[in-house]
């Protein structure tokens, strides 16, 4: 029954339209997965990977290579490592020689699971058009139970108006940096005006901020802060980087307590308006 | 002098010379897939920016250059399958690897004595890296100058030779892959096209960029342990940090061991041993062999390690995956030398500035405001100060480039 059942399952998922919904299903399927390759022999692995276009190969044991059994491309381990958060899944803190980084057979596994989760997200990209009313009702009380059980989180609870002393130590910088009308580069320019952006912060009080520019202009600055905010163009919102981006591109300025707590500035601020809360009255706004 | 103050006689000076660059320069070749490129162009009259331009052949694209002459060309790193749409309806298809190293971003021998800044509210002006504020009026604002040196052009030949050791050593990447270009003004380009690797998106490429300037690692997953660690011939950053580790050792002060945090007894040991630590490398390395140089110490002399052995790239340019690319044998607005490759094996013997000469007939006359001393060509010229010189046509259009003269008159032109 299970071969059927897949792509049944994948439909059913898919039309929920939801993409937390996706995202667990994906996620679980994989897990199993995972759970069944650990059970397999080297070869039939390597068949797997095969499928998965992985150039991957069976390394004889060496004496240098510890406990290495095979040797994966590293475009493809990127691919699927780069979003582990664990540090011994960082390329720089992995064995590359020749284009080849050097896995273990758990290792392996680990890694195919993200190749199989990243493959079941991309299948339930399709759009489902309509569906039977029995089959439309049963997936609108899955529904129902998967938001009971997880409830319904987003970023709504962060206030309305703008709490600087909340700001994280980069996007402090960031500010007094553009306030005195200092020279920042581009990516500090974007992380900063996501950033106030996704707080909540006006499209107007942002284009203030370039102000004291010497190369100011309005009309672009608003364009790109608007464009930025999701009303022009592609009218997608964008996000801050994560903290691990702005590490490479030095705009972290090292942490603090909470940082070391937390892998999004957004984050940061959110946890320090709870800590806020619960400590004083707080100074806020954005004059 | 800013360059929005070059006086009407030496732009249109520019704008011949170049003009005259692009049409008898019929050589200049197209990036590979040129249909699926976007180009760009800052025109030289009016100073704006043209992009999302597109051309089926390298004819096309050779025209409009003799038409528009810009003072800067660039196309897409990014291959799309409408290269002339907006960004978000071009279609991505995948984009080159690149990598920029530039002498702004480095540290070099020479401190930059040759830049020059100013205060935009008091004129204050000075040498060197500009101030965070102004000495005299406390201000942050500055307009800076920026000359490209032999010594800093050297620093950046090194970070690119360490840079292509890594990608060929550990990323197994062939000299045919790559292609390597002085950009005409302070830096190196390595272009990297490879099927495999044009497919990777942002946070991958982030990931390549991480392992080549060491961020995230971690000493003690390379087989740091206090009492053990890696060997000089080990793979990967296993090798890399024993390397460095060796460099470090072989170099440093004691001064600057307390700098990094070491304790006053380990300082001692590590001096006073030092021809015993270096001999070890032949065998287990220096790991167990200084009693009481913990974990701890190891990790902070790994660090500085793994700073030797970095290549220092400009992270921003390698993790753009729509970023726009100085195209090779067209000028550099700011100095009017053209960018100029030069095959992997040969870096080593590279002369950026005398390869990179556009304008190698004729003299002009121009009058110096400033200018530091300078190399272009095989030649060494300035430094002048409120000067009228005759000099060759390529050093002259250098400093109108910068805009540190005006022109005076041009001599002996051959056309």
């Amino acid at each position: 029954m299970e071969i059927p059942s897949f792509p049944i399952a994948i439909m059913m998922v898919a039309s929920t339209a939801d993409s937390r919904i996706k995202r667990t299903y994906a996620l679980a399927e994989a897990k199993r997965v995972s759970r069944l390759l650990k059970q397999e022999d080297k070869e039939t692995i390597m068949k797997i990977a095969e499928n998965f276009k992985w150039k991957l190969r069976l390394i004889p044991p060496q004496h240098n290579l510890l406990n290495y059994h095979f040797a994966l491309d590293f475009t493809d381990y990127i691919k699927n490592a780069a979003i582990m958060q664990d540090k011994k899944w960082k390329l720089s803190n992995r064995l590359l020689s020749k284009g080849e980084v050097f896995l273990t057979k758990v290792e392996v596994c680990r890694l195919l699971e993200e190749e199989v989760r990243r493959y079941i997200e991309q299948k339930l990209q399709v759009k489902v058009k309509s569906l039977s009313p029995s089959m439309t009702n049963h997936i609108n009380r899955l529904k129902q139970i998967f938001y009971e059980k997880r409830g319904k989180t987003s970023w709504e609870d962060i206030p309305s108006e703008v709490i600087i002393v909340a700001y994280p130590p980069c996007i402090k910088k960031l500010h007094e940096t553009i306030s005195s009308g200092r020279h920042i580069s581009h990516i500090g320019r974007f992380t900063l005006t996501t950033f106030l952006i996704n707080i909540g912060m006006s499209t107007e009080n942002v284009v203030d901020l370039f102000r004291s520019f010497a190369d100011f202009n309005e009309r672009m600055t608003r364009y790109q802060v608007e464009h930025l905010a999701g009303l022009k163009g592609s009218r997608t919102k964008y996000i801050s980087p994560k903290c691990d981006t702005l590490r490479t591109h030095g705009v972290c300025l090292g942490m603090d307590d909470i940082c070391r707590r937390v892998r999004h500035p957004l984050a940061y601020y959110r946890k320090k308006l709870i800590t806020l809360k619960t400590e004083a009255p707080v100074a806020s706004g954005h004059d | 002098m800013r360059r929005g103050m070059i006086k009407i006689e030496t732009k249109a000076f520019i704008q011949a010379k170049f003009s005259e660059y692009y049409k008898k320069n019929v050589s200049i070749q197209p990036p590979s897939s040129i249909e699926k490129r976007e180009f760009g162009f800052l025109l030289l009259k009016e100073r704006i920016m043209l992009r999302h331009k597109s051309f089926k052949t390298a004819e096309e694209l050779r025209n409009s250059l003799k038409r528009l002459v810009p003072s800067n060309v660039y196309y897409s790193s990014a291959y799309y399958e409408r290269p002339e749409e907006k960004m978000e309806e071009k279609g991505w298809l995948g984009a080159d690897l690149v990598f920029d190293i530039d002498a702004d971003h480095i540290p070099t021998p020479c401190a930059k004595k040759h830049d020059t800044w100013t205060c935009t509210s008091c004129k204050t002006t000075g040498n060197g890296t500009r101030p965070e504020k102004c000495p005299t009026c406390n201000e942050q604002k500055f307009e800076e100058k920026a000359w490209p040196c032999e010594v800093c052009l050297g620093s950046a030949k090194e970070e690119i030779i360490k840079l292509i050791d890594i990608l060929t050593k550990d990323f197994g990447l062939s000299a045919k892959e790559m292609s390597l270009g002085f950009s005409g003004h302070r830096g190196y380009h390595l272009h990297v096209e490879s099927k495999e690797i044009s497919m990777l998106d942002s946070i991958c490429r982030k990931e390549i960029v991480d392992y080549i300037v060491g961020m995230g690692l971690e000493p003690q997953l390379h087989g740091l342990s206090g009492i053990d660690g890696p060997n000089l011939d080990d793979y990967g950053w296993k090798g890399r940090l024993a390397r460095g580790t060796y460099e470090y050792l072989l170099t440093t002060t004691p001064e600057q061991l307390e700098k990094i945090g070491l304790r006053k007894r380990n300082i001692q040991d590590l001096s006073e041993h030092k021809e015993r630590i270096l001999k070890s490398w032949k065998y287990k390395g220096p790991w167990a062999m200084v009693k009481g140089v913990s974990l701890e110490g190891w990790s902070k002399i790994a660090e500085q390690a793994v700073k030797k052995q970095a290549a220092k790239i400009d992270t921003v340019v390698t993790t753009d995956t729509h970023r726009l690319i100085r195209l090779t044998n067209t000028l550099h607005g700011k100095t009017g030398l053209k960018k100029t490759e030069t095959p992997i094996t040969a870096i080593e013997d590279f002369d950026p500035l005398e390869s990179a000469v556009a304008f190698p007939n004729g003299t002009a006359i121009i009058f110096v405001s400033e200018a530091p001393e300078f190399k272009i060509g095989n030649q060494f010229y300035g430094p002048y100060k409120n000067k009228k010189v005759e000099l060759p046509m390529a050093a002259a259009l250098f400093l109108l480039c910068k805009g540190a003269a005006e022109i005076a008159e041009e001599r002996s032109n051959v056309r």
